[in-house]
Order: structure tokens, then C-alpha cells, then sequence
């Protein structure tokens, strides 16, 4: 390829949606990875698209456009990407306390127009049969969906290739070239590519990227355990996270154990198409350590079988663990660098970056050929953590 | 979660993980050996054969007698045995997730050193997963440990010892095996074993495989047919027999998931079954204080199992300084020549090769690993 028009770093579902977008406005796009597709997040993630599981206001403006994209998307990319629409989320509370954070959350998810409310255990139990009854309520959502994050990433990166779209794999990016304060290229270990703008995709590792182009960024990588059971027949349909999971993410204040909070053990399980069951998981600091612990995993599958009793008795087949790229927000960072022109921002989604993908890939794929965007990314953009940055990022 | 703390754990106790633990108990090590069955010995209890080589290597002595043996001097040596424990993680801080009587533990030991041994292959063919299909080494169990015949009517699959000898213990426990059959031109183990079939007038088919098995709810017959020289069958060649049981013995691999699961680095060596974890001489894997011993390192038989236990459980006593470096040296040096004799003459030299290889790996990824 001659000179691109466009350097996007970073092979993950988000890197790889924009790619797509680009090339389908007719862009010449350069996609630099460092292994390869899914090696990152993409590669170690549930497969919720779902509208429960998202911040009420600005995060769940930007679900409901993304979710919307993910009818047509096989179709559109010529790949199966097993989207199952309305598939529903589930979240049981185990006592009067969560139920009540849930209703709360719940309230204000509803502002943006969303189906979701709370359901007696005789009702979940009616939705999922293999539930144990003995939980003191739930959150439904019956519109929430699925799919499969490798499938996603991958249509979206072959989609892209055909449109013209080029990529290096186990090509490392070690300078950002900066010259009069805007972006020329990037150095790699394959060599030097020129372009006048760049995007780091790079998920957990984009704080590393962006420090190379003299921007800080207070993205963090969290841990997340994961584990896949031996397959099963029909066992569930939902995606179904305990309520704990929304009570670490949006109000980690009322967890009172501090083991709990400190590994963010909470349950989230979903059946895959081919029959195993994918569980997790955890939400750790602990650097960009991948590795599985004994402690997590005993966690994780009580967890599993207090949910699902018939688990007791089916066998765990594979365990590993991802990186979520966290902002102490809980808000992805989209935009344009002000400090170097040229240098475009999209990462930061923590464990949102599959639900988020298609929109993300669509409004910077805007942003970076029209200068401006569709639905208004100002809230989202790597500018409003200079306040902060003084400060601590906790 | 219950912490058990200790400074060598030995996960397998089949004869490479007894001979360890006895060997770093003995030295005063605090060792924890560990495995899934109800009993420790693993396939030794079911060697009702008189084994091989010299006196040092027990010749003469029937493997089970030899696990006896063995179980006395690991209980006298001071080791805790944790029996219908199974490991299902180790982790690289060396702490090893065991389920016991529906309970988790972490056992976190200074040392690790694997004895998981090996399991058989499988071959596919139409029928094979018919009841009454089953691994020859699964047939041998039924026989000799739990006293159960798995059908009159046998056809054996493998002319390694394995296909040979329990072939002929089939036979003494009462069954009639119709034929042996072997894919390769001529019979792999050794004649001593073999002429004992002949003998009994046991027909042994060299060239030859099974085309299919038979069979509505188990097996009721089998055909096997001839190979070319390039393996391939030939038509017309087919014959058929009237049995209730196949028996496979078409070789093992090592169990090396764990080995994998720590980070280990392997090597990929055919005569030993398969992907072998890199160790150096004093059985130490890539992974530091991870060991291996038996069949894990490569598929060969319990006599040089054991040396390799002896070996990694002099080592890893060693290096927690439970042994003075003479002390040990003097240990190793011994263990060393035996494993040398084990290794020799026609049959020991393809296994001798290949440990060569797999040691001089190890030996160029430690210098790679020391430039980097």
C-alpha cells in the first residue's frame, strides 16, 4: 500500500469496526496489530449486547444506537456473526438491598426508553427453568441480545479487507512520530508507515500508545476471569449476570465485603452456540497480569452453581483471563487529541467494547473524515480528564 | 478455600511420583503427594509380569510387588499422601487447585514436580465408539485390579508389549483372544512376549487393521483387512471375525496439560508419544522449581519412571538444601548410570536419542534465554 489515509492501531473489536467504517467510506485504512485479531479483550470476552448491563444516560445514549446497528450486521458484513436479538439479560438479586440498588438503576435506565424492569423469582423462573428459585428477585430485559465477540471482530476485519483495508500483524508500534505538533506516522518494528492521522484502538494497551504520542491517558487494564464448561443441550437463553454485577459497576460503594470488592467477583454467564457455557467473572487491578487464580475461580464457580444448581455437575473445560480497558469514568474515550492534532482516540470501554463496537466504529469513521459526528461525542473526549490528571485517577 | 503449605508437592503417584516423594521425604522435605484414584501405585498394581533388566532394576519382580514395595518406603520416608484428590490447576506462583471429597484446596509447595504419566490413544475407525470397544490398558485393569473379564471373545489391536502381554494375561484370565493384529510389517515388542502367543496359537496378523466393527448395541464382530506398504488397505484382503471385545494398544502420549498450563516449553518428539516438556538433567523444566518424572517426559516404561523420580526427587531435596551438593551428586550420579542401562541395547536406543535431543534443546534454550 502507498501512503494510507488512515494508521488505526490496534486489532480488537473496536480497531477493527473502525477499520470497516473507514473503508466503507471509501478511506485507505492501515490496521497496525501487534499479534493478532482478537489476541487482546476481543478474544476474552462474554458476548452481551445488552441494555441492562449499561450506565443509565450517556453510556446507554450510545448502546441503543449501537444495538440498533447489530440487526442488519451479518448481513451487511456477509458473515455470520450469531447475533441472537432478544435473547434477554437477566439479573437476580439476592436480597432486599440489591433488589432496591437494582430498582434504582433500573428507574434511571428507563429514562432513555428502554424495556427493562423487575420481575418476581416466579416469573425469571418461568423465563430460565434452570434457575434456582431460592433468589429474592430479578431485572429483565427482554429486547438484550447476544453474540459472539471472535465472529463480530473478525466479519468486521474481513469486510474490511475486501473493501481495501490492509493489515500488519506481529507489528509492534514503538514511536508515534510527531512533527510541528501533528502526527506523521508511526514507527514498528516492521518498519516506518506514514500517515496524517492515526487512531489508537489499542483497548488496554492505549494508554501505551498514546503516551508515545505525548498524550496521557488514565486507561487502565482490569482483569476479568473466565471460564467455559463442557457443552451442554439447551440450558439457558438469557445472558444473566448476578445483581452484583451492576452494583460493582455503577454503585461499587454498597459492597460491604471487601474480598468481594477487591477481586469485583461477580457472576455473568451465558450459553455459546455450540453448547458450552461461558462464566465469569472478575473485575481486578493487577496490572496486565493474564493469569488465572485459585481463589477467583472457587469465587466464581460458587457463584455459578448458587445461580444454576445443576451446575454442580458439569465439568470446567478451560479457564483464562482478559483485559478491560477501564477509565475511572466508566465512559470510552472518543476524539481527537488536543495536544497533537491527528492523533484520534477510541478505546477506554471496559467490559462494553462488543455492545459499543459498531457505533464506536461508525461515528469515528465520522469523526475523522467529516470532523464531525452524527450523535455528539463531546463527553466522550480525551480532553475531560485534564482536570483530573492532577490528581489521583482512582 | 483450605491452604495446605508444603515444600515439595508431587502430583501422580504412579511408580515416577512414589520414587520422588520417596526420595525428597527421605532427604526431610516436607512432601505432599497427591493423586486423583482411590489407591497410589497408578498402572504398577495391574503389572502382574515379572519385569526386566538387572537386579538394581528389581528383574524378576512382578510390578505389583515392586509398588508394594515402594508404597512401604514412601509411607516410612514421612510424605503425606493425599489420595482421591484431583489437581485441576497449578499455577506459575506454584500453588496447585485439588478438588478432594468435594472440597478445594491450594496447596502451595516450593517445588512442583509432575508425575501425571500417560493415556492411550485412540483409533477411529466405524464402530469404535460401539461398547465393547475399548483401550487395552482399560482391559488390563478390569482383569488384574478389579477382577472383572470385559468379554470372552478378544481381538487385540498392537504388537507393542503392552498388546502383547495383556493379550496374554487376557488369556490367563480366562478369555479367548482370536487374533493380534499389527499395522506395522512386523511385531513391535519383545519376542520373549510375543512367543508366549505363538505358543498358545494366538494367530498374529502383521499388515494388517481393522476396516470396521459391528455391532447394533455392542460390538458382535470385526473386519480387519491387509496394508500396502504405504499403509493403505487393501480390497479383497478382508476377514472377519466373531468377538464381543477390541482391545487398542496402539501406543500412549503424555498427560501434559498441567506442564502446559504452567508455561512449561516442549518439544514434539514421536518416539516419546507426542509434545514433551523440555527438562534438564536434573529432571527441571523450563519453568523454574517445576520437575518432571515418567511418562510425562516421554513415554517409555515404570523401571526408568522411577529412575526419573528418583532423579527429580533428589533434585528439587537439593536445591531446598535438604541435601548437600556432594550428597546429592553421589545420588544423581548412581540414578544416572541406571537410567544409562535402562536406555541401551536395540530397543533402548531410540528412547536414548531421543532424550538426548530433548536435553540438548533444553540446554540451547537456556543459553537463548541467557542472551536475551
Amino acid at each position: 500500500m502507498s501512503k494510507p489515509d488512515i494508521i488505526v492501531i490496534g486489532g480488537g473489536v473496536i480497531g477493527s469496526s473502525i477499520t470497516y467504517y473507514l473503508s466503507k467510506m471509501g478511506k485507505r485504512v492501515l490496521m497496525i496489530e501487534r499479534r493478532d485479531n482478537c489476541s487482546g479483550s476481543a478474544g476474552a470476552s462474554d458476548g452481551v449486547v445488552g441494555y441492562h448491563t449499561k450506565k443509565p444516560g450517556l453510556q446507554m445514549e450510545l448502546a441503543i444506537q449501537s444495538i440498533a446497528m447489530f440487526d442488519d450486521l451479518s448481513q451487511e458484513l456477509g458473515m455470520d456473526v450469531e447475533y441472537r436479538k432478544n435473547c434477554g439479560g437477566m439479573q437476580p438479586a439476592e436480597t432486599e438491598l440489591e433488589w432496591k440498588i437494582l430498582s434504582d438503576i433500573v428507574k434511571e435506565q428507563r429514562k432513555s426508553g428502554v424495556d427493562i424492569y423487575m420481575i418476581s423469582m416466579k416469573e425469571a423462573c418461568k423465563i430460565e427453568p434452570q434457575l434456582n428459585p431460592d433468589l429474592y428477585g430479578a431485572l429483565y430485559s427482554p429486547t438484550s441480545g447476544k453474540v459472539n465477540p471472535l465472529k463480530l471482530t473478525f466479519a468486521y476485519i474481513r469486510a474490511a479487507k475486501r473493501l481495501g483495508a490492509e493489515v500488519l500483524y506481529n507489528t509492534e508500534v514503538t514511536k508515534v512520530l510527531v512533527k510541528m505538533n501533528r502526527v506523521m506516522g508511526v514507527e514498528t518494528t516492521k518498519g516506518t508507515y506514514y500517515a496524517d492521522q492515526i487512531i489508537d484502538a489499542a483497548g488496554s494497551w492505549a494508554a501505551e500508545v498514546a503516551a508515545m504520542a505525548g498524550e496521557d491517558l488514565p486507561i487502565r487494564p482490569r482483569k476479568g476471569q473466565l471460564f467455559i464448561t463442557e457443552p451442554l443441550g439447551h440450558f439457558m437463553d438469557v445472558t444473566l449476570q448476578c445483581a452484583r454485577y451492576n452494583v460493582i459497576k455503577f454503585k461499587p460503594e454498597a459492597v460491604g465485603d471487601k474480598a468481594v470488592l477487591r477481586m469485583g467477583a461477580s457472576l455473568s454467564i451465558e450459553q455459546l452456540k455450540e453448547g458450552g457455557l461461558i462464566i465469569g467473572s472478575t473485575r481486578e487491578f493487577a496490572g496486565f497480569d493474564r493469569e488465572n487464580t485459585l481463589e477467583a475461580m472457587e469465587a466464581t464457580m460458587k457463584r455459578a452453581v448458587r445461580f444454576f444448581p445443576a451446575l454442580r455437575d458439569v465439568n470446567i473445560i478451560r479457564a483464562f483471563a482478559g483485559l478491560r480497558p477501564f477509565t475511572p469514568d466508566g465512559l470510552p474515550i472518543l476524539g481527537e487529541s488536543e495536544k497533537v492534532p491527528g492523533f484520534f482516540v477510541a478505546a477506554g470501554h471496559e467490559g462494553d467494547g462488543i455492545a459499543l463496537a459498531p457505533i464506536t466504529g461508525k461515528l469515528m469513521a465520522q469523526l475523522v473524515t467529516e470532523g464531525k459526528t452524527s450523535y455528539p461525542l463531546d463527553a466522550f473526549s480525551p480532553a475531560r480528564f485534564r482536570k483530573l490528571s492532577e490528581g489521583s485517577i482512582e | 478455600m483450605r491452604q495446605i503449605e508444603t515444600d515439595i508437592a508431587v502430583i501422580g503417584a504412579g511408580p515416577a511420583g512414589l520414587s520422588a516423594a520417596y526420595q525428597a521425604a527421605a532427604a526431610g522435605a516436607k512432601v505432599t503427594l497427591i493423586d486423583e484414584n482411590k489407591r497410589p501405585g497408578g498402572q504398577l498394581f495391574k503389572q502382574i509380569h515379572k519385569f526386566f533388566g538387572s537386579r538394581e532394576h528389581h528383574a524378576g519382580v512382578r510390578g505389583y510387588l515392586i509398588g508394594e514395595e515402594l508404597l512401604t518406603q514412601v509411607k516410612e520416608s514421612g510424605a503425606d499422601v493425599m489420595l482421591d484428590s484431583l489437581v485441576y490447576g497449578l499455577l506459575p506462583d506454584k500453588s496447585v487447585g485439588v478438588i478432594h471429597e468435594g472440597l478445594n484446596y491450594s496447596v502451595k509447595a516450593k517445588k512442583i514436580i509432575i508425575a501425571s504419566g500417560a493415556k492411550e490413544n485412540y483409533m477411529a475407525f466405524p464402530g469404535s465408539t460401539l461398547p465393547g470397544v475399548m483401550g487395552a490398558g482399560a482391559a488390563q485393569t478390569m482383569i488384574n485390579v478389579n477382577r472383572v473379564l470385559p468379554g470372552k471373545r478378544i481381538l487385540m489391536v498392537g504388537s507393542g508389549n503392552v498388546g502383547l502381554i495383556v493379550s496374554y494375561q487376557l488369556m490367563q484370565a480366562g478369555a479367548e483372544v482370536v487374533a493380534l493384529v499389527e499395522g506395522a510389517p512386523k511385531i513391535g515388542g519383545y519376542g520373549v512376549h510375543a512367543g508366549k502367543l505363538r505358543r498358545a496359537g494366538v494367530p498374529i496378523y502383521v499388515s494388517h487393521t481393522i476396516k470396521q466393527v459391528y455391532g447394533k448395541e455392542e460390538v458382535e464382530g470385526v473386519q480387519i483387512a491387509a496394508l500396502d506398504e504405504h499403509w493403505n488397505m487393501i480390497e479383497g484382503t478382508e476377514q472377519d471375525f466373531d468377538v464381543d471385545t477390541v482391545c487398542l494398544a496402539v501406543g500412549l502420549n503424555p498427560m501434559t496439560e498441567l506442564a502446559w498450563m504452567v508455561g512449561c516449553k516442549f518439544d514434539y518428539i514421536p518416539a516419546f508419544g507426542g509434545h514433551v516438556p523440555l527438562h534438564d538433567r536434573n529432571m527441571e523444566t523450563t519453568v523454574k522449581g517445576v520437575y518432571v518424572a515418567g511418562d510425562i517426559t516421554g513415554v517409555e516404561e515404570a523401571s526408568s519412571a522411577m529412575e526419573e523420580g528418583n532423579m527429580a526427587g533428589v533434585a528439587a531435596a537439593e536445591s531446598l538444601g535438604y541435601l548437600s551438593h556432594e550428597e546429592a551428586a553421589v545420588k544423581k550420579e548412581q540414578i544416572q548410570n541406571r537410567l544409562n542401562v535402562l536406555r541401551s541395547g536395540v530397543f533402548g536406543e531410540r528412547r536414548k536419542s531421543s532424550k538426548e535431543k530433548q536435553l540438548a534443546d533444553m540446554e540451547s534454550y537456556q543459553k537463548g534465554e541467557m542472551t536475551r
